[in-house]
């Protein structure tokens, strides 16, 4: 008899290894795993440290010009040598920029007032000869020992204007202004080709200085400004927020803690409700693998775990053991009612997973309905204000898509074979 | 008692109604806050070098601030627990001037300062996104049931149930923030759950009284439930304790327990008594 119930087990054990559903999410797990050891995870601001930076435009743009305005934001804080910057658009009036290690302060100084771009020829009270605006494009600047020069376009009707208001004034001071500030104390001469009148539109920015280091500097320093000088719009700071590293680990911690918490407190009740071990560690692995396939194709898509994604793993994760209990009670409940024949108790325990199944989609599908609006202003707006939710929203979905097509049926497949 | 409760559901049906009617009437009395992130404001996270009372750091900041000629009229130390605090200020200050005030007490963890410009966009999003998740529910369950009497109960029950929890958010003063947004949203899930298990369980089963099958509905919607609170009074405890800074995670926990809650009284009570109602009719 004991012989024919291990027998029996085994036969089980086989029965359930060998339903597809069972083999796909062990093959998920395992390349969920490789594949978050080998490519990681990428961590959000809340949990890596770093800081988040709002600008916001005098106006709102058209693709293109936003376009423009990353663009430029991104290369100059590269040019400043901060690093691991992202600069991305939100909505037609906002940029989001994140970086790692560089407090809001700094950045703000950097970025704080990119503004308007003049030039004047002669002295300070001279017409402006030459705005931002007119401005075409500006080309990386290039070192000939201790000479530097920054080549930029403007437009036709910018040259002409140049050219006009240059006219004779070869050797004369050029006084550079950004928002209205003087930018060099010893202002660059104008170079007397420039001012026979005729218009060009290929203009250069030349100079010397004593070191290669200075040189650099200047160089640098005059490519940022004519950059800056052309972006189309008026930028200011409206938020900004800053992480620590340490205030990111203990989030971080606290939040795999609590995770693990969670899953100890449900199997307690499980126990209680059912008192059969043999439930509590399917419950467990399901919920454990439902994380790992979520983290796993995080890892995959490079999608940023940050607090509001755990706390959509959470929502996620805790429906499916809603789901789990569904199944169980679905399956037990028509066993107490007794069926005779081991068929007769097969083809029951089929209906009543298939039962449980429909309540499990028809769940589901209402919370991916209701999540679906928060994803999508998320990914029209990028990461600001509500935006942040995005990856609340987006995380639910895919751990609810997870739970309904891998693991909640493959939980349903061990209810079907080893609780009968 | 289930049966005695069950031949009553009519009169019933009427305590989650008062309940939710005296929730709407906390929010519009009581009223609701909101967090910076959507009303704009400073929010400083530190760590002192060395224990301070709250008033005196406020009133330290306070001073010090306004001598920069920056009009502050509040300065809020939110939580202080001798070594880390936070520190909410309703002006947008940038975090220069905010170390400054601070003068040496302590090093300024994590700081977020929110232009009002900002808020506003943030609000409005918000609420978009609220209206348009609840309409969407309201589509997938009609598509499910395909019945208009049950599809209501199932709306109505998860509707006092973000009701009931907003009220809660207004009595035991969580703000309205990103955080607690989403989890009202979280709710839905929840909530769903239960009142697809029961009307399914109750419309498209053959055996049994209608009785016998709320009760076994029943059975498994509490196991449901408890798990799903003591997840977040685990997460609760586990982040007040561990992570007080996270208020994210503690926000998040805090509006679901109350909406669980609210949620066994309008599926066992409610929907219940709606189903069984719609039951009788069809007769």
């Amino acid at each position: 008899m004991v012989c024919g119930e291990e027998k029996m087990k085994k036969r089980h054990v086989k029965e359930y290894f060998k339903d597809k559903r069972v083999i796909l999410l062990f093959i998920l797990i395992i390349a969920s795993i490789i594949s978050i050891s080998t490519l990681g995870i990428q961590q959000g601001l809340d949990l890596k440290g770093g800081s988040l930076i709002q600008l916001k435009l005098d106006e709102s743009v058209n693709k293109e010009t936003m376009d423009i305005v990353t663009t430029v934001l991104d290369k100059r804080l590269n040019l400043y040598g901060v690093q691991d910057v992202k600069v991305r658009s939100s909505g037609d009036q906002l940029v989001i920029i994140e970086m790692a290690g560089v407090s809001p302060e700094e950045v703000e100084r950097l970025i704080g007032n990119p503004g308007k771009f003049e030039a004047r020829i002669g002295n300070e009270s001279a017409p402006v000869v030459l705005t931002g605006a007119e401005i075409t494009s500006v080309d990386m600047y290039e070192l000939t020992d201790t000479q530097w020069m920054v080549p930029f376009k403007v437009s036709p009707i910018g040259a002409q204007k140049f050219a006009e208001l240059a006219k004779g004034k070869g050797g004369e001071k050029v006084y550079m202004y950004l928002d209205g500030k003087l930018i060099d104390k010893n202002p660059l001469e104008l170079s007397p080709e420039l001012a026979n009148g005729k218009g060009a539109t290929e203009l250069s920015v030349t100079g010397g200085a004593s070191t290669i280091e200075e040189a650099q500097t200047r160089a640098q320093s005059i490519y940022t400004v004519l950059k800056t000088g052309s972006l189309p719009v008026k930028i200011k700071v409206v938020g900004a927020s800053a992480v620590s590293p340490e205030l990111g680990d203990l989030f971080l911690n606290g939040a795999i803690i609590a995770g693990l918490l969670a899953i100890l407190a449900i199997s307690i009740i499980i126990y209680i409700k059912y008192r059969k071990p043999l439930l509590v560690i399917p419950i467990i692995i399901t919920s454990i693998s439902e994380v790992l396939i979520v983290m796993g194709i995080a890892s995959v898509i490079h999608w940023n775990i940050d607090l509001s994604a755990i706390a959509g793993l959470i929502a996620s994760v805790g429906t499916g053991v809603d789901d789990q209990i569904i199944i169980t009670d679905e399956v037990l409940g028509k066993q107490a009612k007794g069926e005779t024949t081991e068929k007769r108790r097969r083809t029951r325990t089929k209906m009543s997973v298939k039962n449980a199944l429909f309540i499990v989609f028809a769940s589901a599908g209402t919370l991916i309905a209701a999540m679906l609006p928060l994803a999508y202003v998320g990914f029209a707006r990028g990461s600001s204000g509500i935006g942040t939710l995005a990856g609340f929203a987006f995380t639910t979905i895919i751990g609810v898509l997870v739970g309904i097509f891998i693991t909640r049926p493959a939980y349903a497949k061990f209810v079907e074979i080893f609780l009968r | 008692m289930l049966e005695k409760y069950m031949d009553s559901y009519k009169a019933l049906i009427i305590i989650p109604v008062i309940v939710t009617i005296i929730a709407v009437g906390v929010i519009a009395f009581n009223g609701i806050e909101e967090e910076i992130e959507l009303k704009g404001g400073s929010i400083a996270v530190l760590e002192l070098n060395e224990p301070m009372s709250s008033s005196s750091l406020e009133n330290q900041l306070k001073s010090s601030l306004n001598k920069q000629g920056l009009s502050v009229n509040e300065v809020d130390v939110v939580s202080n627990s001798g070594k880390d605090v936070t520190v909410q200020m309703e002006s947008e200050i940038n975090s220069t001037a905010f170390d400054n005030a601070l003068a040496g007490k302590g090093n300024i963890s994590s700081y977020n300062a929110i232009g009002p410009v900002l808020s506003e966009e943030a609000m409005v999003q918000v609420y978009w996104a609220m209206a348009f998740a609840f309409i969407f529910m309201s589509m997938t369950v009609f598509i499910i049931f395909r019945e208009l009497g049950p599809s209501l109960g199932v709306i109505l029950a998860a509707g006092s149930d973000i009701i009931i929890a907003i009220a809660g958010m207004s009595i035991f003063n969580i703000p309205l923030s990103i955080a607690s947004v989403g989890a009202l949203l979280m709710l839905i899930g929840y909530s769903v759950d239960t009142d697809i298990l029961l009307t399914t369980r109750i419309l498209k089963r053959s055996e049994g009284t209608v009785v016998e099958r709320a009760k076994e509905a029943i059975k498994t919607g509490m196991t449901m439930s408890i798990g799903a609170i003591a997840t977040m009074v685990v997460l609760y405890v586990v982040t007040i304790v561990m992570i007080p800074d996270a208020s994210t995670l503690s926000d998040i926990a805090a509006v679901l327990m109350i909406g669980l809650i609210a949620d066994i009284l309008t599926t066992w009570v409610m929907n219940l008594g709606i189903l069984r109602w719609y039951v009788e009719r069809k007769k």
